[in-house]
């Protein structure tokens, strides 16, 4: 068998959480397939990431390369098969992410190689590599299982297991760029942060993040008022920047912000997983919903199972009166 | 400009229970109600805008039973001008990278500037479809596309990254786009308008009609095996307030108000 | 199809129209929004206009409660005009996303609530209902209506009825899942292909049942029966008038006092549009103990709630007072205890503006099937 090969994640010079939190799965699965955890990092001037990563106690292979100052997906993928040819690994996996899906699909038509996205668990018993992930929004688990293969490729999702503490560092090898030129037809232009609107939610002490359940804007009144009793900044889901009633700077998840507030209000919001995953560090999570499944009241430490709109009115006037 | 559009038909699992079925490898979708997947909508939608703006047409493409024929038709009615849908159920539709191969085959001989599809599917959440399709035909794509300009032999687009971020990427056609929802507003399909869709084309094709193997589609291709389903327990530690709607805010309230939370 | 070579003048006899302006002047909605209907009905004569008209807000405004149609002298409905400006938009696809979604549910799931047809009867869990059967006599067919069906606050109008048919023994069944919505929004929101398809579908399928008679549980199902399917075979009767009957034949009776003053809110579909105005009084006053009081705008002359005209999915633009609060307002000042309606939209209307005025306390709005749910006899 194989190394496991872990891409790391990086953007404008800093790591991205999910290049840890592989290595909280990768050096055990490893060791089980008869092989080690090695990084992989793809950029240009990499030294700082790659002695970082490596304080892990992860052996680091980094191509540094100045035609990989930004992401692109089709030099990555070039890289990627080279690298598979020559370091031969049982599995390589990086992040679920806009990184991610964005090559390792075409990389596994390229190398008729299988691949399993979206994994929140790996593991590898009697020489079959399974995956769990889930179907239906959450709602559903699935266990996949890989019918052997000499390399198997996999994405992670963000936020599913924790990242581990840093340990002993371990070697960084630089290897070769198997890319000596340019590609044209792919080319990367410019990063654009989403407008700053006049609330910066990452600041947020407090939040009420509103998600479907509002149902349409002339609901948000009532959602405004309880959010003046106590001081909060409105927040919501993609569903609810989606439709418009909430600007988009303020949807928490994985495609907007990632908060951390003191208290989290969810209201409406069943909690889909890149929801969650932006909310996981709230101290404090109140959870309002009418399904009593919803995946949001796993998280939450108190929790309502009924109409936003027969509670919340009430919540507010309470709370006034409470605060005197 | 000629766009293909690539779209599945889904269940709406938003509100409903979820069961698996007895074999543990499927679930029971009897109850579900189907539509358009909601990220397909919105590729749906771009194709058409971008037609209206640049003439050209607009081709779907679809894998699914019969009764996915009433979301092509209202695809039609917005604005696109013909379909395939390929209907065998010897395709492994549990392995995107199966899914894309099938689609591959069905649109080779079509010309074409663009794809575009949805950047995931809400039943299974791959989100792999996309990208491995341009693979298969071997042209340029984008992942979770949020704007799209149509420039000379390319198109410059925003991808949505995580952390409120976007990145602008050119990207020289043909190629695919996998868009992400939020890029447009769709519009409504009107009756009258799925009525005189009826009129134009959609082709039911089998795997031996576009002339793609059945074996290397299928079951025993696809190198991932469902081995089994569940429903994920709730690992829950909330306190669960009880009593009428205003009992339980009276609950809320002191609780947030005593533990200095507000 | 006819519709397509009319022109719109021809379609809504606009040339029949003498401007008296009675339509705007008896218009609810114009104390709410910029609405002249009156205007409308003027300016669409020139054709050119049409499409500048189609996109003034205002023609969203309108709620179909027909007071229009009612004052009018030469018997149009000028309500319809802006239906068919609304039409416009439709066929354009650029409405509303509620309105699309809503529009969408009712093509693939036959409920405007976006809910799956499967679960249409849900309500039904843990009652003995009987099930109508195609071809099967049966005296007194039940329709429920998608929003009775699915939203838990009136499911409690076709629950009750259930109890007091079988209490009474009387020949009924209810319409199984595949029942589909009658369309009294869809047209309303100028969705004329779908209606027209509502229409064939729906009598087609309900002709397939030998019932002496449709029984509708909301007026908006049963206006929309009585005036759009030329075709049904079936004669359509709310629930008021079927009880009423019942009541007659003294095969209902009541346990228990109601020491309440209720003021009865005539729904305009039941009223105004279904003629219906005695029955209603009539159950309410057979309730022991109760005692009705009448609005000032009662019956012909009734305030809409703006429940109707589709106006579950389209928020006006308007901040004034909702007509809901002013008919909530007017309750309590006539001391009334309850609000009773025989509609489940002026339910959810009419408690939503008590509850928003903070008079729950000494108020509460019933569907009249749930006060009479109260006192059938175990």
């Amino acid at each position: 068998m194989g190394n496991v090969l872990v891409l790391a994640e990086h953007r404008q010079g800093a790591l991205r959480d999910i290049s840890f939190e592989m290595l909280a799965v990768a050096p055990g699965l490893a060791g089980n397939m008869g092989g080690e955890a090695v990084v992989l990092l793809i950029g240009s001037g990499m030294d700082e990431m790659a002695k970082k990563i490596a304080g892990y106690g992860v052996k680091v292979m980094v191509v540094d390369d100045p035609l990989f100052e930004n992401f692109n997906a089709e030099k990555y993928q070039k890289v990627l098969s080279a690298l598979i040819d020559d370091l031969k690994p049982a599995l390589l996996m990086t992040g679920h992410t806009a990184q991610g899906v964005d090559f390792m699909p075409a990389l596994a038509v390229e190398k008729k190689m299988p691949l399993v996205t979206e994994a929140i668990g790996l593991e590898y018993e009697g020489d079959v590599l399974k995956v769990t992930r889930q179907l239906y929004s959450g709602k559903v688990n699935a266990t996949v299982a890989f019918k052997p293969a000499d390399t198997y490729l996999v994405t992670f999702r963000e936020g599913a297991v924790e990242a581990p503490e840093s340990s002993a560092g371990a070697d960084v090898e630089k290897i070769e760029s198997p890319l000596k030129e340019d590609i044209p037809y792919r080319k990367f232009v410019e990063y654009i942060e989403a407008e700053v609107g006049d609330v910066d939610i990452t600041q947020s002490d407090i939040l009420i993040a509103i998600g479907r359940g509002l149902k349409e804007d002339k609901n948000l009144p009532v959602i405004e008022e309880l959010a003046a009793a106590i001081k909060a900044d409105v927040a919501g889901s993609r569903a609810a920047t989606d439709a418009g009633w909430i600007p988009h700077d303020r949807q928490v998840g994985t495609s907007g912000k990632t908060v951390k507030p003191k208290l989290y209000i969810a209201m409406g919001i069943s909690g889909a997983f890149q929801h969650l995953a932006g909310m996981k560090g709230a101290k404090t999570v109140v959870a309002i919903n009418k399904d009593p499944e919803a995946p949001i009241f796993t998280v939450a430490d108190y929790a309502i199972v009924d109409d936003m709109f027969k509670v919340v009115p009430k919540l507010a006037e309470k709370l006034k009166e409470l605060k005197g | 400009m000629k766009t293909l559009v690539c779209i599945k038909y889904v269940p709406d699992t938003s509100e409903a229970e979820v069961k698996v079925n007895p074999d543990g490898i499927s679930v029971d979708d009897s109850r579900f109600s189907f539509d358009i997947n909601d990220s397909d909508n919105y590729a749906v939608e771009e194709s058409v805008l971008i037609k209206e703006a640049q003439g050209g047409e607009v081709t779907v493409f679809s894998i699914g039973p019969k009764k996915s024929d009433v979301m092509i038709r209202m695809a039609m009615a917005k604005g696109c001008d013909q379909a395939v849908r390929v209907e065998d159920d010897r395709i492994a539709g549990h392995d995107p990278l199966m899914v894309a191969k099938t689609l591959a085959g069905a649109i080779k001989g079509h010309e074409f500037d663009l794809i575009m599809t949805g950047c995931v599917a809400v039943d299974d959440g791959h989100m792999a479809t996309g990208a491995a399709l341009a693979e298969e035909l071997g042209v340029n794509h984008a992942t979770m596309v949020k704007k799209v300009e149509v420039g000379d032999g390319k198109v410059t687009v925003h991808r949505e990254l995580e952390g409120g971020m976007l990145e602008s990427v050119e990207v020289e056609l043909p190629a695919v786009l996998t868009i992400q929802t939020g890029i447009n507003e769709p519009r409504y399909a009107p009756i009258r308008g799925i009525r005189q869709a009826q009129k134009k084309e959609l082709k039911v094709v089998s795997l031996d009609d576009i002339g793609v193997d059945p074996d290397s589609v299928g079951s025993d291709a696809s190198q991932v095996v469902i081995e089994k389903l569940y429903i994920p327990e709730v690992e829950s530690t909330a306190e669960f307030l009880e009593g009428e709607p205003e009992e339980k805010a009276e609950k809320l309230a002191s609780i947030l108000v005593k533990g200095g939370l507000v | 199809m006819s519709t397509e070579i009319q022109t719109f003048t021809e379609k809504y006899d606009l040339l029949g129209c003498i401007q008296c302006g009675r339509c705007t002047g008896g218009c609810p909605v114009t104390v709410r929004a910029n609405l002249n209907v009156r205007q409308f009905v003027y300016d669409a004569y020139n054709e050119e206009k049409l499409d500048e008209l189609a996109r003034l807000a205002e023609i969203w405004d309108c709620t179909a409660c027909h007071t229009c149609a009612v004052r009018c002298p030469k018997g149009l409905k000028p309500l319809e005009v802006l239906i068919g400006l609304r039409s416009m938009i439709v066929e354009s696809g650029k409405v509303e996303p509620t309105v699309r979604d809503a529009l969408q549910s009712v093509l693939l799931e036959g409920n405007p609530w976006e809910k799956s047809r499967a679960a249409r009867s849900d309500w039904m869990e843990g009652l003995d209902v009987k099930i109508a059967e195609p071809g099967v006599e049966v005296e007194n067919l039940f329709f429920v209506c998608c929003t009775i069906a699915y939203d838990p606050r009136v499911q409690a109008i076709a629950k009750n009825m259930v109890r007091l048919l079988n209490k009474a023994g009387i020949d009924y069944a209810f319409l199984p899942e595949e029942e589909s919505c009658c369309g009294s929004e869809v047209f309303t929101l100028g969705e004329e292909g779908l209606f027209e398809m509502l229409v064939e579908d729906n009598t087609e399928y309900l002709n397939e049942y030998s019932a002496k008679r449709i029984v509708t549980l909301s007026p908006h199902c049963f206006t929309t029966y009585k005036t759009h399917y030329p075709d049904l075979k079936t004669p359509i009767l709310h629930y008021t008038q079927l009880l009423v009957e019942l009541l007659h034949e003294g095969k209902l009776t009541w346990k228990g006092d109601l020491q309440k003053r209720i003021v009865y809110h005539d729904p305009c579909y039941l009223g105004k549009q279904g003629d219906v105005y005695d029955e209603p009084r009539e159950l309410l006053k057979s309730i022991p103990g109760v005692e009705v009081v009448e609005f000032d705008r009662s019956r012909e002359r009734s305030l809409c709630c703006e429940g109707g005209g589709g106006k579950m999915w389209v928020e006006s633009e308007s901040k004034k007072e909702r007509l809901a609060d002013t008919r909530i307002k007017d309750a309590k000042d006539l001391q009334a205890d309850i609000v009773a309606v025989a509609c489940p939209f002026c339910v959810m209307t009419l408690e939503d503006s008590m509850k928003g005025l903070g008079f729950e306390e000494e108020m509460r709005v019933a569907e009249i099937m749930e006060l009479l749910g109260e006192h059938i006899e175990a």
